[in-house]
């Protein structure tokens, strides 16, 4: 290897983490205008200054203070942290999976967390932090299924998908039939759940998420920083074989986590995991993959999702049915659009 | 049209709407389980002024209600869910901050209209309203009238039974007096409503039988559940389900509108036990079995 | 040539016995139910076609004889439609939900019941078909566009998407109509009760004439089966045939939706047993699945209304809970590199 091509491998890396940060940096201030703006309007209008304020806790005014803290920081909250869960594992599946459709939201993962949540709050008579807790299980429980049912088959290829999609459309049906035996409050409370709201979380959810957020995201930054450096380097060793496949297996494991969390907080909120990965990629340009930009861009989707579902539409609605109706056209779009035959299969 | 989510638990921050409104208070907001025009409880009555917090289950607007700074809020207890109504489990997280905003009150849904009737009416009163205005002592009046009349028509035809029925598409619900009070009201006042043999273990409040088996019961007079009935019903169902003319009163046309699950008020009540009246004279105590 | 005869021999004795079951099949259905009814009071009613005004003439006459004719009618459909969508799709676990049929169905059934006010499954009944129809219409051209026209992933893709989105529709809908939530959830699941004569004459036409057609797409997709390029190797019309079989595929899901709701597993496991029986020959799997369908069908009827009684459980829910391990099964060990990609 000449000086020169070092070099050049040099400056080539330096703009990359050049644009990665700056791309980032840019979507971090986007994601917190959002977040402020959010808990700005409503009812009561606010000042940006009275917001910050008062969740900083620097200014102590009860009306005001009941608003934000009591009623719209809990809603600002859940969907930075739904979105950066949503946009983090999207990208995570997409990337390892090595398909930009291998969204969880495909592939049953979030199908199965449904499905255990519908049939907790009719079956069970389930309420809060329970259906939160069979939303987990059954997200984990769907992607166990996957592997079982798919990997032998590898991973990257279509099949993956169709089976994830024929699966999917199983739990979904199931779905049908649980909600056709409850009563009709708890189908209704079914229904409230199963459409997706980033205003439906309590304290509690919204807590155990934030915590596990702050574990799962720097863990799954730094995995894939390993995963990459274990790739480019000289892998001709076995033991590293070993490796590159544990920490695959572990990352992909944290993004089942993430969604898994996130649909038990805000039910299945579709499309974002889908959408936020490919965003952030194109922001990103050559330095593209980057999980914290993707993570970001699921936030400010959602935020702004939220935005529209609650104030700028006639009748609040919840926020999935916003980013299904936005979602399902972009998607058919890039179906319709497209010509590539990595992509059209 | 199964259950009593189309019901009319409604909750009103500052002051209860229907059953408060008829005896004068004027609440500042309103919220409802389903939209304002279509409930039965608020037909009517003059909202102008009273803001509307929500029209769906599970959806109020608290920053809205905040902005109305109430004193007090008002919603129907609900013993088995131990929640005011609209703030049971399920609903949005959001909604349930409503009860941070004041104290709540709200008399408890049990076996009897006349209690609910009466709660409000006491709670009306603590609340400073004019119990003794002419208006609402006629409504009260015309409430006593119309249980004397029931009495008399139902002690005129001992014979009479009744069946409370919600037919639908795929199958024909029979409603368990146990857990309507109002039934259990008919019952007190004398009107043999039949009380089902197997209610449906996951929700009995019906039992729900096949159309194969729709002549199980023969009452004489059918008590048509409110929500899903218009006159021409019963002749529909004639039509469509080859089987429910086998329930002789339903071929002889003897169906009434059933107020399931809505009543508040005297005055409401009053109007439906007319209508009830009328169709118990009018039955024919030999139809049915 | 002896060998193949004696193959082709033992496939149509096959077809013989599946007819003779399903004669079983339809009879169990006309004499059980959730009311016991005298075997010979139902031979009585039959053979005065309900002459008497008994209510078990009544019942023996207008709810089951109408309601077993439906039930194979709708069963052939769904196992047919089933089979042709595996074989075009070369998807193992496609079915009708897969093209989108259910979601369009119900969105607009839900538009039905909340926008114009119409209630009863009679008049539904058309509205789940003209559904059922353009969301399949649109799956299909959506998938259809660009350079390799409708490949299974597209197709699968186009349907989710368009399931998603219309999902978001009905869902926005039915969240401030609690009436409406009431009336879908029961549609949704997809029964045979409450489906009397003017439903039955109504859909027969069409689920008649797409049994007749698709019986002759036999030659078209094994060709489909051994991929597009030998297809078109061997002359075929890939795009051509491709439509057509989606024609039908529409014409006979919708139709079947149209009358009883979403039923889902039907399609998408008797076309495994069909081909598990006969082989991967489409010519026989089609004729297999037309009469295995209906056999499965009517019995999971009965069985939910013989265990139901005096109420009914949907047939929908009974085949949900017969076929969910046969769904794993078949995923797991049946050979779907034969019908795959």
């Amino acid at each position: 290897m000449t000086v020169a091509t070092l070099t050049a491998l040099r400056v080539d890396r330096r703009r990359r983490t050049v644009r990665s940060v700056g791309v980032t940096t840019a979507l971090a201030c986007t994601v917190a205008a959002l977040f402020v703006l959010t808990m700005m309007v409503g009812s009561y209008r606010l000042s940006a200054g009275q917001v910050i304020a008062s969740v900083l806790h620097l200014t102590d005014n009860p009306s005001v203070d009941f608003v934000v803290r009591g009623l719209r920081l809990p809603t600002a909250l859940a969907a930075l942290a739904v979105g950066l869960a949503l946009g983090a594992s999207g990208t995570i599946f997409q990337q390892l999976l090595r398909n930009p459709l291998a969204s969880p939201d495909f592939v049953g993962v979030t199908s199965g967390a449904s499905l255990a949540a519908v049939s907790g709050i009719v079956l069970l008579h389930a309420a809060g932090l329970a259906v939160c807790a069979y939303a987990l299980g059954g997200a984990l429980l769907a992607a166990l299924l996957m592997y079982v049912l798919a990997w032998r088959d590898g991973v990257s290829g279509y099949r993956f998908i169709l089976i994830g999609i024929g699966v999917a459309a199983f739990l979904d049906g199931l779905i049908g039939y649980v909600l056709s035996r409850a009563r009709l409050t708890e189908a209704r409370q079914a229904m409230h759940w199963l459409t997706g709201s980033v205003g439906q979380a309590s304290d509690t959810e919204l807590r155990f998420l934030l915590y596990a957020l702050l574990v799962l995201l720097p863990a799954a930054v730094l995995l894939q920083r390993q995963l990459r450096a274990l790739e480019l380097g000289d892998d001709s060793a076995r033991a590293l074989g070993v490796r590159t496949e544990l920490s695959r297996a572990s990352l992909l494991a944290i993004a089942v986590l993430l969604v898994a969390l996130a649909v038990a907080v805000a039910g299945p909120i579709v499309f974002v995991a889908l959408i936020a990965g490919p965003v952030a990629n194109r922001l990103l340009g050559p330095a593209a993959g980057g999980i914290a930009a993707a993570a970001l861009t699921g936030a400010a989707l959602l935020l702004t999702a939220d935005l529209v579902a609650v104030h700028l539409l006639p009748v609040p609605l919840p926020t999935g049915v916003v980013t299904g109706a936005v979602g399902a056209p972009y998607l058919l779009w890039l179906l319709a659009t497209t010509n590539r035959q990595g992509v059209g299969g | 049209m199964h259950e009593r989510a189309a019901s009319s638990s409604r909750h009103i921050p500052r002051l209860n709407g229907s059953a408060l409104i008829s005896f004068g208070i004027k609440p500042v907001g309103i919220y409802t389980d389903e939209p304002v025009k279509t409930d039965p409880n608020l037909k009517d009555l003059d909202l102008t002024g009273i803001t509307v917090l929500g029209e769906e289950w599970g959806k109020i607007d608290v920053e809205k209600a905040a902005s109305l700074a109430p004193d007090l809020i008002v919603g129907d207890w609900w013993p088995a869910e131990k929640a005011y109504s609209g703030l049971e489990e399920g609903v949005d997280e959001k909604s349930k901050k409503l009860k941070e905003l004041a104290p709540i009150v709200g008399i408890s849904q049990g076996e009897s209209i006349v209690d609910l009737a009466e709660g409000y009416e006491n709670l009306a009163k603590s609340l400073g309203a004019k119990v003794d205005d002419p208006k609402v002592a006629a409504n009260k009046q015309r409430f006593e009238a119309a249980v004397t009349a029931f009495k008399t028509a139902t002690a005129a035809k001992p014979g009479l039974t009744a069946a409370a029925m919600a037919p639908s598409d795929e199958n024909l619900s029979i409603a368990n007096p146990k857990y309507a009070p109002e039934l259990l009201d008919f019952q007190r006042w004398g009107l043999k409503v039949i009380n089902p043999e197997r209610p449906d273990p996951s929700f009995p409040y019906w039992e729900t039988i096949s159309w194969e088996n729709a002549d199980k019961y023969q009452p004489d007079l059918i008590l048509w559940d409110s929500r899903v009935f218009t006159p021409t019903v019963n002749a529909e169902y004639g039509k469509k389900q080859p089987t429910w003319f086998k329930v002789k009163a339903a071929k002889a046309g003897a169906a009434v509108s059933w107020p399931g699950y809505w009543l508040h008020t005297y005055g409401d009540f009053a109007v439906e036990l007319e209508k009830l009246t009328t169709a118990i004279s009018a039955a024919d105590e030999n139809v049915g079995n | 040539m002896t060998t193949t005869s004696t193959v082709a021999a033992r496939r149509a004795s096959g077809l013989v016995v599946l007819c003779a079951l399903l004669a079983v099949a339809a009879f169990l259905s006309i004499a059980q139910g959730s009311r016991s009814i005298d075997l010979s009071e139902v031979l009585r009613a039959l053979g005065s076609l309900g002459g008497d005004g008994t209510i078990n003439s009544t019942v023996t006459v207008e709810l089951r004889v109408p309601r077993t004719l439906l039930g194979i009618l709708v069963g052939a459909a769904l196992g047919v439609a089933g089979a042709i969508l595996q074989g075009v799709t070369r998807n193992p676990l496609a079915d009708a939900g897969i093209m989108g049929i259910n979601s369009g169905a119900a969105a607009s059934v839900v538009f039905a019941i909340t926008v114009l006010g119409i209630h009863g499954v009679e008049f539904y009944v058309w509205f789940a078909f003209a559904g059922a129809i353009g969301a399949t219409v649109l799956v299909y051209s959506i998938a259809s566009m660009g350079r390799e026209g409708a490949t299974p992933v597209k197709l699968a893709l186009a349907g989710a998407a368009v399931t998603a989105g219309f999902g978001s529709l009905t869902s926005a809908i039915v969240m401030t109509d609690i009436d409406a939530l009431n009336e879908l959830r029961f549609w949704q699941v997809g029964s045979l009760a409450g489906r009397y004569a003017p439903i039955l004459i109504g859909v027969a036409p069409f689920l008649l004439a797409g049994l007749a057609v698709s019986l002759g797409c036999g030659r078209a997709l094994n060709g489909l089966a051994l991929g597009e390029d030998l297809a078109r190797g061997l002359g075929q019309r890939v795009a051509l045939t491709r439509a057509a079989a989606f024609g039908v595929v529409a014409l006979l899901a919708g139709a079947a939706t149209a009358a009883c709701g979403p039923i889902v597993f039907i399609g998408l496991v008797v076309p495994h047993l069909a081909r598990f029986l006969c082989g991967p020959d489409y010519r026989w799997i089609l004729p297999y699945s037309m009469l295995l369908a209906p056999i499965v069908l009517l019995l999971a009827d009965v069985l939910g209304r013989v265990a139901g009684a005096p109420g009914e459980l949907q047939v929908g829910v009974v085949l949900a809970v017969l076929c969910a391990p046969v769904f794993v099964g078949i995923v797991r060990y049946a050979r779907l590199a034969e019908v795959g990609p």
